[in-house]
């Protein structure tokens, strides 16, 4: 079965482009947000399988949002993405209880497979 | 001139009244009652007021001439006693302690004839409570029987209630208290002499003294009674306090002459210390608010059309209240001053303002370089936030335009490329390549410009980032936990990338070391390394271009780089509390 996916970062463009090479690698795309508070509640409603998480949000930093999601049972993996190069701060990646980090350009189906629960 | 009109009436008055005590004493039969020599009653009592007069016509402002005055009527009205006439009498009874309550108050009000401290006020009260009240009490239950207790017989029209116990406690008290009283003044006055200042010692001295030797003898009285003494023994200490109360304003006229002469003797001793060697001279308003006798003194300096203070503050003049210092012709400041030393010692204040005129001038400038330097350090902080801020802008305008699009591009070619085959395939992979190239470029660029992690998650993680991308191992040994101001932060991270830059491209090093402690309301950044050493910061353009930066934010910048000695690089940056 498909995997749902949550979009949530602040740049549109991004969204639509990630929404559609994603749905044509054979993800649903079941929302998007534009900001940590809406990111929190859409993944509430939807509880999508994988949400796609920005680091720099205009509300919330992308670390906390991770941490909230990922609090809770049952909860959505999280991949954290960013235009900018967060990689060297793993630790708080792996603090954040994000499954791993994404540079945007590299997003593609395979990479977030190879993230996948 | 209303006032002096006012005040020549009073002299009248007093002269009248003078007169009539004058007779009252001659004809009264009590005057030997108490071994007082009371002949001298309105002799003191004119002293008191011809000087007090004098005094408030000079400086009207000042209460010390008016407490004078009402000293020399309080002392007519307590000699009234030894008159016959009941209601003379018994005023002069009730009164008969006034007198003294008011020279305790002049000789704490000198020499500004105000209660300016609360342990004045305090002990003033103290005065006033056993010489008026416990007087009153004791008038309305006494009945002068014998030749007892210093009353002749005498009819009193006050009596009450006739209660002989009760007016012995009364005396007793009365007297304990005021001996009290008396002591505490005593210690108050002996303590303010030896804090003054030498020229106000000058001034001080006849007055205090004065003071003091009627203060000491008007214990010693009290006491004897208490202890019972002889009549000899009292009548003795009797007459000495009373000379010693007939020098006190003659000590106050004294005072004023001596302060007069003083302040001239003060501004020639200004003078020769202008001249002084810089490491001897006291601060200029100092030496003038000494020599003038004026501690609320203060200067006042001529820049462009304003007058400002010390500190660079604007500052109004008040007419009459302040001296203009002028050199060459042209006018370079005030003094600021009580407006009651324009009208007494003119010619001091015309003597000072020309001898300080060249010091004014020098202080003058002095204010106005400190206060250029300041908005010069200001300025140069702005324009270090300013490049700041332009940094951090730049950066999420690349971010949020350049690279985003960069990156729909990505994904588009992804997309595209998974549809694509043959050479089409490889024409799209070529162009990918091209445009990760691009994008990396680009993020280096941006990185350059201002880091993203220090802005949003601080030095920590922004140290970190810089020492794993480092060319040799290094150890973050510390780094402040809590946010620092952002201007603290950047050029504590600036100094380390440029400072990780130069150990990897010139020290040889094989570790380096980076500490950033907070401590004392500064912040001191530090990178060691093990490397060659010998590195010279006023040969690299980076190196100061750091200390620039340490200095804009009124920090110190240091490098340390003995040959094979390895380098440390070290700014300490204030930072608040």
């Amino acid at each position: 079965m498909a995997l749902s996916v949550l979009i949530v970062d602040d740049h549109p463009t991004f969204r639509a482009s990630a929404r559609r090479l994603l749905e044509a690698e054979g993800y649903v795309v079941v929302g998007e947000a534009g900001d940590g508070v809406g990111g929190l509640a859409a993944a509430g409603v939807l509880a999508p399988d994988l949400v796609l998480l920005d680091v720099a949000l205009p509300d919330l930093d992308g670390f906390e949002v991770a941490r909230r999601l990922t609090a809770a049972p049952g909860a959505p993996a999280v991949v954290l993405t960013s235009s900018r190069d967060w990689s060297e701060i793993g630790d708080l990646v792996a603090r954040s209880g994000a499954r791993g980090f994404v540079s945007k350009d590299d997003l593609s189906g395979a990479v977030l497979a190879a993230l996948e629960p | 001139m209303t006032l002096r009109r006012g005040l020549w009436a009073i002299g009248l008055v007093a002269l009248i009244a003078g007169g009539i005590l004058f007779a009252i004493i001659a004809e009264s039969p009590y005057t030997d009652d108490r071994g007082q020599l009371n002949e001298l009653a309105p002799v003191i009592a004119w002293s008191f007021v011809g000087t007090g007069l004098w005094a408030w016509a000079r400086r009207p402002e000042n209460r010390t001439g008016a407490l004078m005055v009402a000293i020399g009527f309080g002392w007519m009205l307590a000699t009234l006693i030894v008159a016959q006439t009941p209601a003379l009498y018994i005023t002069g009874w009730v009164l008969y302690l006034l007198p003294y309550a008011l020279l305790i108050h002049l000789l704490l009000a000198f020499p500004s004839g105000r209660l300016e401290r609360r342990l004045d006020r305090v002990l003033v009260t103290g005065a006033y409570v056993p010489c008026l009240l416990l007087q009153a009490a004791q008038v309305v239950v006494f009945q002068p029987v014998d030749p007892c207790c210093g009353l002749a017989r005498r009819e009193n029209p006050l009596l009450i209630t006739r209660d002989d116990g009760l007016f012995d406690a009364l005396v007793l008290g009365q007297s304990v208290f005021s001996i009290l009283a008396l002591v505490a003044l005593t210690v108050v006055l002996t303590s303010r002499f030896r804090a003054a200042s030498e020229t106000q010692r000058r001034a001080l001295t006849p007055v205090l003294g004065a003071g003091v030797v009627m203060t000491v003898s008007l214990i010693l009285t009290l006491t004897a009674d208490l202890i019972l003494a002889s009549d000899d023994v009292e009548a003795i200490v009797d007459l000495i306090g009373r000379l010693a109360i007939l020098c006190v304003p003659f000590g106050f006229l004294a005072g004023l002459a001596r302060s007069r002469l003083s302040r001239a003797v003060a501004v020639s001793e200004l003078v020769e210390r202008l001249g002084a060697r810089s490491e001897q001279r006291r601060p200029l308003r100092d030496a003038l608010a000494d020599a003038l006798g004026d501690p609320s003194l203060s200067l006042a300096f001529d820049v462009g059309d304003r007058h400002v203070d010390a500190e660079g503050r604007t500052v109004a003049l008040v007419a009459g209240a302040h001296t203009p210092v002028e050199r060459e012709g042209r006018r370079v400041g005030a003094i600021v001053h009580d407006p009651a030393l324009a009208e007494e010692e003119p010619a001091a204040l015309r003597a000072a303002a020309g001898a300080v005129a060249l010091s004014l001038e020098n202080e003058r400038l002095e204010a106005e370089l400190r206060a250029r330097i300041g908005e010069l350090q200001r300025s140069r902080a702005r324009m270090v936030e300013a490049e700041d801020a332009g940094r951090r802008r730049l950066e999420r305008d690349l971010h949020d335009g350049a690279q985003q699009r960069l990156v729909a591009l990505a994904l588009t070619l992804r997309l595209a490329r998974g549809k694509a085959e043959g050479a089409l395939a490889e024409l799209l992979d070529e162009a990918a390549a091209e445009l990760q190239q691009a994008t990396n470029e680009l993020r280096e660029l941006a990185r350059g410009i201002h880091p993203a992690v220090l802005t949003d998650l601080g030095l920590g993680p922004a140290i970190g980032v810089l020492a794993s991308r480092a060319a040799v191992p290094v150890e973050v040994a510390e780094v402040p936990a809590d946010r620092l101001p952002a201007p603290v932060e950047s050029a504590a991270y600036f100094l380390v990338a440029e400072a990780l830059t130069n150990v990897s491209r010139y020290a040889s090093a094989s570790w380096a070391e980076v500490r950033i402690a907070r401590a004392n309301g500064s912040v001191t950044v530090q990178v060691s390394d093990d490397g060659v050493g010998g590195a010279d910061p006023a040969i690299g353009s980076g190196l100061r271009g750091l200390a620039d930066r340490a200095a804009a934010l009124d920090g110190s910048f240091g490098v340390w780089s003995p040959p094979g000695g390895g380098t440390t690089v070290r700014a300490v940056l204030p930072c608040g509390s």
